[in-house]
């Protein structure tokens, strides 16, 4: 071989990471994937449930092997206001057979999954190894990685840096301009442990069938969000929360989830329960604004490094973003070695990949949602509005004749204290953000 | 030759190797097999007996510095007498052979002793403190006993040492030779000495002990009754005397308990 250790070295055997070096093993590349934890997916959180569709370019009949907890069959969108709720809910059956829509997965699983078949691919996965800083060229080209190691340095003509959120390796790079909180929400989420036939009955779902539900509202008025996803014997319960708000109402994490689990629609779907663990940790939420450059000469970013975790407000989804721009950086490393040029030009591919696909189609169309959602009507004063407009149309005022909506609308509209012109604004902001 | 004798425990069984590993004195005696070695200028072997999943056990070794490495194909659950046996079959030529004193499963210490009977060598078991001189001629290895007292132990000849896991700290293995290891050979053996005998059949069972309730009505007394076994009562004990009595009474004391004869 030639003077480098491999063709390319991936940081980081996360989604983005295992995907990348799948595409370059399959692609007949010598690729090494460094991971700090002792397995793949062992330091390795979010919040439960995965939407792997991509998969199906990489790994045929994905479902028959991914370590699953339950197939998502049931969405909803849940508005919390003080003690009253409104629930939009769907399900179908047909998401609980193949090929499937999502599923509740714990990463430790899927991630572990995902390592082995970049290994049985051909890729060499490096564990218990941290990766400290880049090496470079004399001309100041990127062509391997220092770790903790001892004899640690390894080279290659391209790092893909699959790193996660807040990506040393990125920073390093030069890649992002100056980091700002406001860019980031942090999640905080307890693993809930109930007998699988409870979590059956309060869920409305048999066998290997599951639920996943987004909350607005019951953040305790800190600007976020809250879910709940059921596995086999377990409930994920956690709040995404932004960041530059919770220190201002210098409030723990904790104490809001505390509250979320005591409002009278959560409390009776998690009565009984133990916590079986808890864990936090940041998401990149700024989508577009907030991306890097994504290749530099000698190297890529994916995934959460390059903060392409689409965070649509409340709806997250990062491992199916990470999975797929870890396999375009893959793709893309693998034909820029084909071409011997793996300079920043060379390497162009992989931007032109994820503007082609739904990876920047889906950032670009839902750019202005997040912004929307977490802002300070939608958080404070319309889970209010909505609920009480709901009440008003639901109760039964007997001898007083129903009033029509229009003007429950605008009585409640007035008694939560919103403009109209701001509620016509938002309302055709969110139209036209979810295109 | 340098031996050391790894055990592979997966907890999760044999589709889950995630939290797999070898136990903390185990990675201790590969650390002073290395030593050892390396003072002496001489190999290391690396020896398991188990399923094809302990090869990671080997793999680390050899990325650690071991120079060979065998693996006695079994299955997990193979009992003491015979995974010796089949280790004495491969170690026989080594002149040290080291062993953690308890493995991360049954932990009962017992394959170092059988290997030791099986080899005919001398064994030092359970040592909690290890000095290797320069060239690696002499260990004086520190043995813990009954009652907090230590034994001094010094090593020059054949022998098959276990240590705890404190003794030493593994090395991190070089990363060239982490990816290397990753495709190193690895000797598979089938497992010979097939000499069941019916206690062998008999399953892994801690031995159980009746002991009565303590009596005490202090918790910390009755703790330290049911957990002190066989521990001989403390012999401490404070006397005011004359320099001249008391060192009598010493040496008295001393030819009672055996250290002076
Ligand atoms: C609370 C919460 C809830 C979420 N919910 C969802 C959800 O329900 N669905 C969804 O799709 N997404 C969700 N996400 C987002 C999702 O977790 C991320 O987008 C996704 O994990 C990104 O994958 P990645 O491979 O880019 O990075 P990561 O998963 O962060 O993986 C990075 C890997 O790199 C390793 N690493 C880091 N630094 C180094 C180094 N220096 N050397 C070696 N290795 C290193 C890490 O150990 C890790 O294995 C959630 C996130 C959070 C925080």
């Amino acid at each position: 071989m030639s003077r480098f250790d491999a063709d390319a070295i991936v940081v980081g055997a996360g989604p983005a990471g295992s995907c990348a070096a799948l595409a370059l093993a399959r692609a007949g590349k010598n690729v090494i994937l460094v991971e700090r934890g002792p397995f793949a997916g062992s330091k390795n959180m979010y919040g439960g449930v995965v939407y792997p569709r991509i998969l199906d370019e990489l790994v045929p009949n994905w479902w028959e092997t991914a370590p699953v907890q339950r197939w998502v069959v049931r969405r909803s969108t849940m508005i919390l206001a003080d003690d009253n709720a409104f629930t939009i809910d769907y399900r179908t059956p047909s998401w609980g057979r193949p090929p499937y829509n999502g599923a509740t997965a714990y990463r430790p699983d899927f991630d572990h999954w995902l390592s082995r078949q970049a290994v049985a691919a051909g890729a060499t996965l490096v564990t218990s190894t941290t990766v400290t800083g880049l090496l470079r060229d004399p001309a100041g080209r990127v062509n391997g990685v220092r770790t903790d190691r001892p004899d640690g340095d390894l080279s290659a003509p391209i790092v893909i840096a699959c790193d996660g959120v807040n990506s040393f390796l990125a920073k390093e790079a030069g890649l992002y301009t100056a980091t700002d909180a406001a860019n980031f929400t942090v999640g905080v989420k307890e693993t809930l442990a109930l007998p699988r036939s409870v979590i059956e009955e309060r869920f409305g779902v048999r066998d290997d069938h599951g639920v996943d539900i987004e909350i607005l509202g019951g953040t305790s008025g800190v600007n976020g969000g809250g879910f709940i996803y059921t596995n086999l014997e377990t409930v994920s319960l956690g709040v995404v929360l932004k960041l530059p708000k919770l220190t201002a109402q210098s409030k723990r994490p904790e104490e809001i989830i505390a509250g979320l689990k005591r409002h009278p629609a959560i409390a009776p779907l998690i009565e009984g329960a133990t916590v079986q663990e808890y864990s936090a940790h940041v998401i990149p939420e700024a989508g577009l604004s907030m991306m890097p450059t994504m290749v530099t000469d000698g190297m890529l970013v994916a995934g959460d490094a390059a903060a392409l975790c689409l965070a649509a407000g409340i709806w997250l989804e990062g491992v199916n973003f990470a999975m797929a721009s870890g396999m375009y950086a893959g793709r893309a490393a693998a034909a820029a070695i084909d071409q011997g040029d793996v300079s920043a030009k060379g390497l162009a591919g992989y931007t032109k990949l994820l503007e082609e696909s739904f990876v920047l189609a889906d950032h670009r169309k839902l750019k202005d949602i997040p912004g929307l959602v977490l802002s300070d009507r939608v958080q404070q004063k319309y889970p209010g509005f909505v609920t009480s407009v709901i009440e008003r149309v639901f109760r039964v005022d007997n001898p007083n004749p129903k009033p029509g909506l229009r003007r429950i609308v605008r009585e409640e509209r007035k008694r939560a204290g919103i403009k109209l012109g701001d509620l016509l604004r938002d309302g055709w902001k969110g139209m036209r953000g979810f295109g | 030759m340098i031996a050391v004798c790894l055990k592979w425990v997966q907890p999760h069984g044999a589709a889950d190797d995630r939290f797999a590993g070898i136990s903390a004195a185990d990675q201790s005696a590969l650390e002073l097999a290395l030593r050892t070695a390396e003072a002496r200028g001489d190999e290391v072997l690396a020896v398991t007996v188990g399923p094809v999943g302990a090869e990671r056990a080997l793999r680390d070794a050899l990325a650690c510095g071991a120079t060979r490495a065998v693996r006695i194909a079994t299955e997990p659950g193979v009992s003491s007498l015979r995974t010796a046996t089949a280790l004495a079959a491969e170690v026989d030529a080594a002149d040290v052979v080291w062993c953690g004193d308890y493995s991360a499963d049954r932990g009962s210490g017992s394959v170092p002793a059988f290997l030791a009977a099986r080899l005919g060598i001398d064994q030092a078991l359970g040592l909690i403190d290890i000095e290797i001189n320069g060239n690696g001629s002499h260990i004086r290895a520190v043995r813990r006993l009954d009652g907090g007292r230590r034994e001094v132990l010094s090593v020059t000849g054949r022998a098959v040492l276990s240590v705890e896991g404190s003794t030493a700290r593994l090395r991190r293995a070089p990363l060239r030779s982490v990816i290397t290891a990753d495709a190193a050979s690895i000797t598979v053996r089938p497992l010979e000495s097939p000499d069941i005998s019916a206690a062998d059949l008999v399953p892994y069972r801690p031995r159980a002990r009746v002991l009565p309730a303590p009596a005490s009505a202090n918790a910390l007394d009755r703790v330290r009754a049911l957990t002190d076994t066989g521990a001989a009562p403390s012999r401490t004990e404070t006397v005011v005397l004359e320099p001249a009595a008391a060192a009598r009474r010493i040496l008295d004391a001393l030819r009672d308990w055996g250290y002076l004869t």
